[in-house]
């Protein structure tokens, strides 16, 4: 019986490269790691977002019309739909003039959580309790 | 937390790096990270030197470059590949590519 | 000893980031430790059998097969690699096929986990 935390810490902006994309999957992935795993063992991913990382997380994308692949917005929709706790650093958001409601929601398609915009040191602490931290 | 992180570029990426807190922080530099500890920009050594005492470059990654590893910064412990595994698995807890 | 898991995104041509994740591998594996590498992304690129390694370019082929031979565990991210046209048999004998859960498993049990992103 053993938990595993991870901290996935995005700090570049969606789109311009594939990696940032990469975390949200990787992350999403934890909903179906226990076909691998004994039973009790379990991975808790917490998804973070600082720096230019805050950057391509708005609502109103519009990727799938105009090149054909799965919206930031849309994969963000995913993560609070398997409940993950997706953590968005509010001092970067500030910096950037990014308001806090142009986080998207996914109440609509019935998810509990919601992304929550937290001050820096929220995700430093997440970093110091997770066993393995990957920076994306 | 005790925590390694790898530099593996020259320009100054250092937000992440500047907020983060821990306890021992080493820094390990790799790829063109190694001119950290090899090059003075306008005679001035790169300010990422003075994060840490526990700083690292990676032998092979200077000596490509048509360095020496006694070109590094005297505050920089040169390493090779089997140095960098034992600094993951017993000076730091955790590993980070920033 | 210990268990390594490395995550390596960057793509095999184009970036040395990748040659880093081979020796890093190599030097854990050669000191004992039980090693894993995962790749997505462009690193999926160097799953496929059959390269041509010419000078002015990094080869993976060699890497995985010794890499392979010494007992690391490598698998590609099945999504990842066809998109990139690759198939699964064209791929090198002994590389897995899975999907980013695997990645995760692995993290469960290791010691120490270094994710070397994409650029």
């Amino acid at each position: 019986m053993s938990d595993v935390k991870l901290a996935f810490v995005v700090q570049k902006p969606q789109y311009k490269g594939e990696t940032s994309r990469l975390a949200i999957t990787h992350a999403i992935s934890y909903q179906t790691v226990e076909i691998l795993l004994e039973d009790g063992e379990t991975v808790t991913p917490k998804l973070c977002f600082i720096g230019e990382g805050v950057l391509g997380l708005q609502k109103g994308q519009n990727a799938m019309d105009l090149y054909g692949i799965t919206s930031t917005e849309s994969h963000m929709k995913n993560t609070l739909l398997v409940d993950l706790d997706v953590l968005v650093c509010k001092e970067d958001l500030a910096k950037y003039g990014i308001p806090e409601d142009a986080m998207p929601t996914a109440e609509d398609m019935g998810a509990d959580k919601s992304i929550q915009v937290v001050p820096f040191a929220e995700i430093q602490k997440a970093v110091e309790e997770a066993k393995h931290v990957f920076f994306f | 937390m005790k925590l390694g992180v790898f530099v593996s570029d020259f320009k100054l990426t250092t937000d992440t790096l500047d907020r983060l807190k821990a306890d021992k922080l080493g820094i390990i530099l790799v790829q063109n990270g190694v001119y950290h500890a090899t090059t003075k920009e306008n005679g001035k050594a790169s300010s990422l030197l003075d994060k840490t005492p526990n700083l690292y470059a990676l032998s092979e990654d200077i000596q490509i470059r048509g360095m020496k590893d006694g070109d590094v910064d005297k505050r920089v412990k040169v390493v090779n590949y089997g140095d960098v595994v034992d600094l993951i698995f017993n000076e730091y807890e955790k590993i980070a590519w920033l | 000893m210990g268990n390594l898991t490395i995550g390596c995104y960057p793509g095999l041509v184009g970036s040395m980031s990748y040659d880093f994740a081979m020796k890093l591998a190599e030097a854990a594996v050669d000191k004992g430790h039980k090693v894993s590498i995962w790749f997505s992304g462009n690193a999926t690129g160097s799953v496929k059998a059959n390269q041509k390694h010419l000078k002015d370019y990094s080869t993976g082929e060699k890497h995985l097969k010794d890499l392979l031979a010494k007992g690391v565990e490598i698998c590609t991210c099945e999504a990842c690699t066809v998109a990139r046209g690759i198939k699964k048999d064209e791929g090198i004998p002994g590389v897995q096929w899975n999907a980013m859960h695997w990645f995760l498993a692995k993290v469960h049990a290791a010691d120490r986990a270094l994710l070397i992103g994409g650029e």
